[in-house]
């Protein structure tokens, strides 16, 4: 049995003569999956549009077999987490969560019970009772992200879910995102943060202006971008000697001592050429203390993929 | 030396005067007012009813084009206070319409935008904010009351004879005070509106709202009531009222001018009061 | 999903809603709205309650004196005959086309149960105005006036124009209409438990208005003369008018639900409603059924009064051409508003979040 996906087939999404999203094609497997591009380029859009908030103007999506088109179906295994800052009138916390908990059929004994639980998840129980209103911008990043825990989704969609938590919170949060993630469900997510992105995610959608660069899991992404050689940290003694063996093999583009000495970066247009290379070496009995890839990450691919448009 | 002394030097230059600073506001208010479709409507359909005064006023001046007609039609085809009391009748309520329209705008977004501060941070005082956005409306709401209503004025002089300018100068005066009058009235409930209205297009509704909810209440007082001082409560009839005293016609039952021009005195400081007390620089977090 | 999961969505919808249109600081002045000819119905029982009890201890006239009084009498016969009257005030006018001064007397008298203003020109009499201090008959016609043009026509319509126009339109510009696109609710759902909710504050709201005002009217006329009238039409009236301010909120209503969800700026709507049910008199009686003010006036008992010297034209407007009965009414309005809410279903269904064009 295939895993449940998300899929988005040939969608493209105007707002009058601007463009949203164009043409985009993404089949998003369970996991933590995090949406990069700069500002404007379309991750929100991607996520209203999974959310069934706007409508495509061309093409199909389905969230694990759901059209948007039906929320009465959607909405009870997706969770999402908006940017919009704006909060109902005069709602404490508590009720900001058990409203929407009510809405999905709980009796309010059950709603409030389960509301309390994703406030906590959150550590916002100590303001439950206050308005939302008179939140701090952290506290109403949280409110959202209990709202959208709260009914125990198999999708959480997550808009800048990061944005204005503490440390402690952060580390939290990415560890229920985590958990979440590990049960077979949905986590997708945007960030500006490239390095946590990098840390708990899955997979990448790298996008811009609409359209997207690049998916898949990172190191996946990253073999595929042929034009841009690969980075490799080789740590070893006698960084010298590893240099002047490596220099004369074609697939290597660059070689460069580390400062200290103590190793060195290499540049390599096939990794498979590379790695018969470093066999070599260490045949030659020059000890390798370690292989570190220092470009596979979100921060050079979105750098290599998108430029400096962060 | 302290390093804000090194770092930061005051600007010394030349300034723009007063109201050259406080004509900023209106002048890019007006852009964007005329260019919404709204706005050209609203002016467009107010242009028709001055046009055919001005064909009355022709047809009047030209006895050989109703020569013949009965006496009835003799006293019908008068340029007299009785027709611009009509005129001034029909303009004044595309004034409230287009006042809706225009009004809610110009405070609205800045209070929801907490833009005040930023204003308030400029050489600009809360009554210079009030005077450059009355400024906005007064000249828009001109364009349908007072302007037209003196071009009649002058194109009736034209055709009449400076006989006639001698003898109803006092119809100008009528004209354009009686008009002043109401467009600070108008102005004053659109801005009030839009000051405590966050949503534009609700203040712009709610400006309707006051001038048919006062008329309603007015006329609910005098038939509870059995009285007829209610219609100083309705502003357009008070305003007739004080026009037709400007106009040199009869007052009509009820309240007379000097009583409707203090309810209509008070109104506008009421709104007034309301107004700079919303009107605060600092920002609301609700 | 179910009927009865969407029966009870919509229900909680509502409550959700209903405590928003209540006790928010919007509603404020729905509340005015409503209770404001209560007010004035009120301030006038107390003023009738005081003249009654005052005019009776300053003096009172035999009934047979104020029948007897007529034009051409002079202030001294008059005063003979009546004695001192509760009000004596003269007064010198002078008119533009007059060369005279002309000296006025007004004067008050009072029999216990009517009142009499007489009227002096030069000391004779003038004009004689016999009334009874409060008449339930001549209430009553005032309610009725102040109930359709006031009532019906300004304070529901925009009242409903207020609460309704608020459940989406006021979303979207408040930017939290997505949280309850997000809730696992058809949006048809949505629909029906905010329309809902908003037929149930208002109409509470105006029917408590149109009761106080009727309790008021009660109050202010003579207990035998109600008592009468309590036994006989109250009870029918009482209800037409309540059925006729439900029934308002409801055509309203879903007028204002549809306008919120069909345009950005409400003021186009608002000046076509307002100049579409104000011109309905004139129209073909195929097209005055699609006014909600049509329906509305036959619903209500009695007709309203329309003041002496208003012009024929308009006159056409303050009365409908043709009334219908009330079943009729109730069913063309109710059919009216399933129209109007499914145009506004359709609309709903394809809703998308775009705040920042508003």
């Amino acid at each position: 049995m295939t895993a449940p996906e998300i899929i988005f087939d040939d969608v493209s999404k105007f707002y009058g003569d601007v463009l949203g999203v164009n043409r985009v094609t993404l089949h998003i497997p369970p996991g933590i999956t995090s949406l990069v591009g700069p500002n404007g380029s379309g991750k929100t859009t991607l996520m209203n549009l999974m959310v069934g908030i706007i409508r495509a103007d061309r093409g199909a999506l389905t969230v694990r077999g759901i059209s948007p088109d039906h929320p009465e179906q959607l909405m009870r295994i997706v969770g999402y987490a908006t940017q919009y800052d704006a909060a109902p009138r005069g709602m404490t916390g508590l009720e900001f969560v058990s409203m929407a908990l009510m809405l999905h059929g709980f009796t309010q004994a059950e709603a409030t019970r389960r509301a309390w639980a994703a406030l906590d998840r959150v550590s916002l129980t100590d303001a439950a009772k206050r308005k939302v209103g008179a939140y701090s911008k952290g506290m109403r990043q949280r409110a959202r992200l209990a709202q959208a825990l709260a009914h125990d989704p198999d999708v959480l969609v997550l808009d800048e879910p990061l944005n204005g938590l503490d440390p402690l919170v952060r580390a939290e949060t990415i560890a229920a995102f985590r958990e979440y993630a590990d049960q077979g469900r949905h986590v997708i997510l945007s960030s500006h943060v490239l390095q946590e992105v990098d840390v708990f995610s899955d997979q990448v959608i790298l996008i811009a202006n609409g359209a997207i660069m690049a998916e898949g899991q990172i190191r996946s992404v990253r073999e595929e971008m042929h034009e841009h050689p690969s980075q490799f940290i080789l740590h070893c003694r006698d960084a010298a000697r590893v240099a002047s063996m490596l220099i004369g093999d074609a697939h290597v583009s660059e070689v460069k001592i580390l400062d200290d000495g103590a190793g060195l970066l290499v540049m390599t247009r096939r990794r498979d050429d590379l790695a018969a290379a470093l066999s070599r070496i260490a045949i030659a009995g020059i000890e390798i203390d370690g292989v570190i890839p220092a470009d596979e990450n979100v921060d050079a691919l979105y750098e290599y993929l998108i430029g400096g448009g962060r | 030396m302290a390093v804000y002394k090194r770092g930061y030097q005051r600007y010394q230059g030349p300034r723009t005067s007063h109201l050259s600073r406080i004509m900023v506001m209106p002048r890019f208010s007006w852009q964007r007012l005329m260019g919404m479709k709204i706005t050209i409507v609203v002016l467009a359909v107010s242009m028709v009813w001055p046009l055919m005064c001005a064909a009355f006023i022709y047809v009047a001046n030209h006895a050989e084009l109703w020569q013949g007609m009965g006496g009835d039609m003799v006293r019908f085809l008068n340029i007299n206070g009785r027709f611009f009391e009509v005129f001034m009748n029909t303009q004044a309520v595309f004034a409230m319409i287009l006042a809706a329209v225009a009004g809610p705008g110009l405070i609205a977004p800045d209070l929801a935008n907490n833009a005040l501060p930023l204003y308030f941070s400029r050489p600009l005082t809360r009554g210079d904010y009030i005077i450059s956005r009355l400024l906005v409306l007064l000249g828009m709401l001109s364009l349908v009351t007072m302007i037209p209503a003196l071009l009649l004025f002058v194109m009736q002089v034209g055709l009449a004879g400076w006989g006639w300018l001698a003898d109803h100068w006092i119809y100008a005066w009528g004209v354009f005070g009686g008009f002043a009058l109401w467009i600070a009235i108008v102005s004053l409930v659109a801005m009030a509106c839009s000051a405590y209205v966050k949503w534009r297009v609700i203040a712009g509704a709610l400006v309707l709202a006051f001038f048919t909810i006062l008329a309603g209440a007015a006329s609910i007082m005098n038939a509870v009531f059995r009285v007829d001082w209610g219609r100083a409560v309705n502003p357009a009839l008070a305003m007739n009222q004080i026009w037709r005293s400007m106009l040199d016609m009869e007052p009509l039952e009820g309240p007379g001018a000097w009583a409707c021009s203090m309810v209509l005195v008070l109104m506008g400081l009421t709104l007034l009061a309301a107004l700079t007390r919303k009107l605060r620089p600092v920002e609301v977090v609700k | 999903m179910n009927i009865s999961t969407e029966l009870r969505q919509i229900g909680v919808i509502a409550r959700l809603e209903l405590r928003r249109a209540f006790l928010s600081k919007r509603s404020f002045w729905v509340y005015l709205l409503a209770l404001f000819p209560a007010v004035i119905f009120f301030g006038h029982a107390i003023e009738v309650k005081v003249r009654q009890d005052r005019w009776s201890r300053e003096g009172t006239v035999q009934p047979a004196v104020l029948d007897r009084l007529n034009r051409g009498m002079t202030y001294n016969e008059v005063i003979k005959a009546a004695g001192t009257p509760i009000r004596d005030f003269e007064w010198e006018r002078r008119r533009r086309d007059e060369d005279d001064t002309v000296r006025m007397r007004h004067v008050l008298l009072f029999d216990g149960r009517r009142r009499s203003d007489l009227t002096f020109r030069n000391d004779l009499l003038e004009s004689v105005h016999t009334r009874p201090l409060a008449s339930l008959d001549e209430d009553r016609q005032v309610f009725a006036g102040v109930f359709q043009f006031f009532f019906l026509r300004v304070a529901v319509f925009f009242g409903c124009l207020g609460i309704f126009l608020n459940l989406f339109r006021g979303e979207m510009l408040d930017k939290t209409l997505h949280f309850w696109l997000l809730a696992p609710a058809r949006r048809e759902v949505l629909l029906l438990g905010k329309y809902l909710s908003g037929l149930v504050a208002s109409s509470l709201i105006f029917v408590l208005g149109t009761v106080l005002c009727f309790a008021a009217l009660l109050w202010a006329n003579d207990p035998v003369e109600v008592q009468q009238y309590m036994n006989t039409a109250a009870g029918h009236e009482l209800f037409r008018y309540l059925l006729a301010t439900v029934l308002g909120c409801v055509g309203y209503g879903s007028v204002f639900l549809a306008a919120g969800l069909l345009v950005r700026n409400p003021i186009v709507p608002i000046v076509i409603v307002l100049f579409w049910e104000s011109i309905i008199g004139f129209l073909p009686q195929m097209l005055q059924k699609l006014s909600v003010l049509y329906y509305l006036q036959s619903v209500c008992p009695v007709s309203a009064p329309v003041e002496e010297g208003t012009p024929a034209l308009v006159r056409l407007l303050l009365s409908p051409a043709a009334p219908s009965s009330v079943w009729v009414a109730v069913l063309g309005l109710l059919g009216l508003t399933a129209l109007v809410l499914y145009a506004a279903s359709r609309v709903v269904r394809k809703i998308e979040i775009d705040y920042a064009t508003d």
